[in-house]
């Protein structure tokens, strides 16, 4: 029986093979964006949940009013966790971490290489689970100045990773550090990366300001005792750092977020938890199911549309004794070997674009055949079948076999709305698709034209260390480097301008209100020059001038301040920063320090030689790989021992979008698949279609209609349809668009167009698709169609 | 007796009207008959064979096959019963294109408990009876209508029925191919004792019959 089973299903698949291609092409389609997509899922919600301590590690984050809304702090005061361990008895093991803000140079002898580091505290390996390779958690900082490095690291510099503990390695040139152990790397699904550890502890009591409350750098861990309830214990520790301040920080409200889950609930809007990546998580899996479903339906619709062929072959089979039963086993059989053909497809399909997939993601996904994987696989493959099975198997084992073999055709009134519904269902899925996929690209697009307020092109940016650190020889440093031909200019500025916290703190100002201490100023540190390189509009006053003196004490502020601040006239003005009065002599245009996602916050720009961090170099365009080799050459000259890496502002500027611009390149993918698939099955029926008013669009010729009529009368059907889920489609795609855009602070106006181009592209796609196979019918010889009947 | 029908109804309601299909019909068939419907298009043969044949359900009267009664039967009863006792032969051959020979005459075994070794022999035995062992590979469409409606019948017989549906089973042969189909048929019916009842329109058919009942318009009529 299973023998003839097969035998019918591959001799049907000789027989009409193309519809069996546009089934095997959907499906595999299909399933290969499910599985391409369930494994990006699976790594994302697997993002930090491999420590060993998952359940228990929080991270501890503080609320705090500005003009713009809540803030949300990731980093506090050095000591605030030893602290609250000390009042709270819920906490097992505090955990700081301090980020190096600059890739630190690293040396051994005459080998140099730039990597990232992190301080951390003693309990560091304990908490986290980064095992070590080489040493053990306890001796790791029994010794002053020992570092802890990654595999990697310690293959890149000693060329092996055993027996390296003990050795020195030099840090920037200046201090010599000895390897005390060596960590396995940190994998991708970590959130923290980095090459090397140094101790937090030797890095605070160098810099004791670290401990100040003032001081907001430190990222604070705890591991909490099993069955806190962390609800209370936020409440109970809500307001301790103003408990502990004598109510001077009233603002700084503290509370814990499950560091597991911060990366995929990572957002807040005015202090309150708003998603973020899930958001990313729920919108691929939803288009996975949408194009799961589209192929699926392409399969039914052919499958039943088929059915008048496989009439004769159910009727007799009835007639010899089959039995519903196994009629229906049947058919699902057959689908569930079609889909289970297409899952190997697309299994091969997958392994060959994996590689392409992970560099627009940027991850390193991995199919594996292990149990878990291959349940699923194998599951979805069962899954699929059933889901596009059932409904031709129910339905082409419901005839009466007496009518079949009569040579009447069952009634079709049902089956044909069926058939409609789900046409319509599909290509409002992609009308919603196609208008996600406009809006995201607009918004982008958006963002990368948009006005900053600053010039961020052509200009690179890289760290002072080594000899550039002398404060007294950066004015030489920078004239030399605007000698060098093709430089245009040259400065410093504390921060590389995106994707890294500025500094905030507190101003004073006459009229100042009680509430306005609250206020936090974001804090640019600029040097002489770099207001004017960026192109930074002053709308009053001066930048700061090398022609006056005493500019350390002199500051700009942005419009955003200065209308927080209720200021008029507030060039000349004194206001009170970090203990010191000082004079402005300017005022700023607004300009984006931050991702759109987020409005301007109030800025203070002042001068201060000693923290400037970074390089600022202007380059002239066209010649911007002739200009960097003679930088690099001049400075290993003049900094030797500390390589030359650069990175372009604008590339700081591109990664704040990376998120969205994944999002923008994937959905564009899936999107065109998703049209495909739905072309694929559009095309099938109306082959179909055409086919099975042969003999009626034969008698119209003979009756004298034009061909033009008989395309007309062919295609409407199907436009009426397209029609139909236009209505459906455009206004949940509005209301998703919208949805979407409303997660940004500067976004575009949803247009229009967007949806008319929308409506129209798959309506003229559809029609594409039906007219070919029209055409074709139209062009028939009515005799031959007669003849056959 | 193999089947008794008495007092049969079949109609289909259009717009409140009735239109009866089959009225009052009384048959007794006995095994080893041979018995031959007449009447001309539209008169009940097929609706009668198929009522016969428990395709078709009536709306009124009783029937009995081998003293079951056939309307209270559960659906898979009567499956179980016309599977394992009755074989049909239509008109049209309705042979499955994709199937060769060999597995057309194979398939009603399939649903049929029977073993893969049975099956090869008993199709063997079939094919052999026939003469067409030289064809069993071949699809239906290479054959002529003769040797695809012996392709039928050999199908209708492979599961050793009691009684054979013809529906018009020389309908589209030729006069020759028709006669050779006859006597077939003819030979079934005296060295095996299977039970005949074909619809025809030639007298001449019909004579090969060991009787005739003549239909219109649904009800039986007096030849």
């Amino acid at each position: 029986m299973l023998r003839h089973t097969f035998l019918l299903f591959f001799r049907n698949i000789k027989k009409h093979t193309y519809s069996f291609l546009i089934n095997i092409i959907g499906l595999s389609a299909a399933l290969t964006c499910v599985i391409l997509i369930s494994l990006w899922i699976k790594d994302e919600i697997h993002i930090d949940t491999f420590h060993k301590n998952e359940a228990s590690i929080y991270h501890l984050l503080e609320r705090s009013q500005r003009p713009s809304g809540i803030n949300i702090g990731h980093t506090n005061s050095g000591h605030i966790g030893e602290l609250l361990k000390e009042h709270m008895p819920e906490i097992e093991e505090s955990v700081e971490v301090l980020k190096y803000p600059n890739d630190a140079t690293l040396s051994v002898d005459d080998l140099i290489v730039k990597a990232d580091g992190y301080y951390v505290s003693k309990e560091y390996f304990n908490v986290f689970s980064f095992p070590l390779l080489h040493g053990t958690t306890n001796t790791l900082w029994e010794n002053t100045k020992s570092i802890v490095i990654s595999e990697s690291l310690a293959q890149k510099i000693f060329g092996t990773s055993n027996n390296v503990i003990g050795k020195s390695i030099e840090y920037q040139n200046k201090e010599t550090y000895t390897v005390s152990g060596v960590f396995k790397d940190t994998p991708m699904q970590s959130s923290q990366q980095f090459d090397f550890v140094f101790s937090f502890e030797e890095e605070q009591a160098k810099h004791t300001y670290l401990r100040d409350w003032g001081s907001q750098s430190t990222h604070i861990f705890f591991k909490m005792k099993p069955n806190t309830d962390i609800n209370a214990f936020n409440t109970k520790i809500e307001n301790f750092i103003a408990v502990q301040t004598d109510n001077q920080r009233t603002n700084r409200k503290l509370f814990l977020a499950k560091h597991s889950e911060e990366y995929l609930y990572g957002n807040y809007e005015n202090g309150v938890q708003t998603g973020g990546r899930i958001t990313y998580v729920r919108l691929f899996g939803i288009i996975a199911i949408f194009i799961l479903t589209i192929a699926c339906i392409n399969f039914m619709n052919l499958s039943t549309a088929r059915a008048s062929r496989r009439f004769k072959e159910i009727g007799i089979k009835k007639t010899a004794g089959a039995s519903r039963k196994y009629l229906i086993l049947q058919h699902l059989g057959e689908s569930i070997a079609t889909s289970s053909f297409a899952m190997c497809i697309a299994i091969i399909v997958t392994l060959l674009i994996l590689p392409q997939f992970n560099s627009i993601i940027e991850k390193e996904l991995i199919l594996q055949f292990n149990g878990m994987q291959l349940t699923a696989i194998i599951g979805i493959a069962l899954f699929t079948g059933l889901l596009a099975g059932s409904y031709p198997a129910l339905y082409l084992s419901g005839f009466n076999p007496t009518e079949i073999l009569k040579g009447r055709l069952p009634s079709l009134g049902n089956e044909t709305q069926i058939r409609r519904g789900l046409i319509i269902v599909q290509y409002s899925i992609s009308i919603i698709l196609i208008v996600s996929v406009l809006v995201i690209y607009k918004q982008i697009e958006f963002i990368q034209t948009q006005n900053l307020g600053y010039s961020k092109d052509h200009i690179i940016h890289f760290d002072r260390e080594g000899k550039t650190m002398d404060d007294k020889a950066i004015e030489a440093f920078l004239s030399e480097l605007k000698d060098i031909p093709g430089v245009i200019d040259a400065s410093s500025t504390r921060n590389k301008m995106v994707g890294q916290p500025w500094g905030v703190g507190g101003v004073q100002w006459s009229g100042m209100e009680p509430k306005d201490y609250a206020i936090s100023f974001q804090n640019m540190i600029a040097y002489y020059g770099a207001i004017e390189m960026m192109d930074i509009e002053l709308i009053a006053g001066r930048p700061f001038s090398k022609e006056f003196t005493q500019e350390h004490t002199k500051v700009l502020f942005n419009e955003a301040a200065i209308a927080t601040m209720n200021l008029e006239d507030p060039v000349g003005k004194i206001v009170n920063f970090r203990g010191m009065d000082r004079e402005i002599i300017g005022v700023v245009k607004d300009f984006h320090f931050d991702s759109f996602h987020e409005s301007i916050s109030p800025m203070i720009i002042n001068m201060w030689p000693e923290r400037l961090t970074k390089i600022l170099v202007k380059l002239a365009s066209g010649q911007e790989e002739e200009t960097l080799s003679r930088i690099s050459s001049f400075y290993s000259g003049y900094n030797p021992g500390f390589p030359f890496n650069y990175t372009f502002l604008d590339e700081n500027y591109q990664q704040l979008y990376q998120a969205e611009k994944r999002v923008a390149t994937l959905s564009q993918y899936f999107a065109g698949l998703a049209i495909i698939i739905s072309c694929l099955g559009l095309f099938g029926l109306a082959a179909f279609t055409a086919e099975r008013r042969k003999k009626e669009i034969g008698i119209r010729k003979t009756l004298g209609q034009s061909k033009t009529r008989i395309m007309v009368l062919l295609s409407s059907e199907f436009a009426k349809l397209v029609g139909i889920s236009i209505i459906i489609g455009l206004p949940i795609a509005f209301l998703l668009s919208r949805n979407w855009l409303s997660g940004f602070a500067y976004k575009i106006e949803l247009q229009l167009w967007y949806f008319l181009a929308a409506g129209v592209t798959a309506l003229i796609v559809a029609m594409a698709t039906v007219s070919t196979q029209a055409i074709r019918a139209a062009n028939k010889n009515p005799i031959e169609a007669l003849r056959e009947e | 007796m193999l089947l008794e029908l008495s007092e049969i109804f079949k109609w289909v309601t259009t717009g409140g009207n009735r239109t009866y299909l089959l009225k009052g019909i009384n048959i007794e068939v006995q095994e080893g008959e041979f018995i031959s419907l007449m009447g001309p298009s539209g008169s009940g043969k097929s609706t009668l064979l198929n009522v016969i044949g428990m395709l078709d359900h009536f709306d009124e009267g009783v029937y009995h096959f081998l003293d079951e009664p056939v309307q209270n039967l559960k659906e898979k009863h009567r499956i179980e019963l016309y599977k394992k006792y009755i074989g049909f032969v239509f008109q049209s051959y309705h042979l499955m294109d994709d199937l060769t020979v060999y597995e057309n005459i194979e398939m009603p075994l399939l649903y049929q408990k029977y073993s893969s070794s049975e099956r090869k022999a008993l199709v063997a035995d079939m094919l052999d009876r026939f003469n067409i062992v030289g064809k069993k590979n071949l699809f239906p469409t290479q054959l002529s209508g003769g040797q695809q409606q012996l392709v039928g019948i050999a199908r209708a017989l492979i599961s050793k029925p009691k009684l054979i549906l013809a529906d018009e089973p020389t309908g589209n042969l030729n006069s020759k191919q028709s006669e050779e189909i006859m006597q077939l048929f003819k030979k079934l019916n005296e060295e095996d004792g299977v039970t005949i009842i074909q619809a025809t329109h030639s007298e001449a058919n019909a004579s090969y019959g060991s009787r005739t009942i003549h239909l219109l318009d649904g009800r039986m009529v007096k030849g």
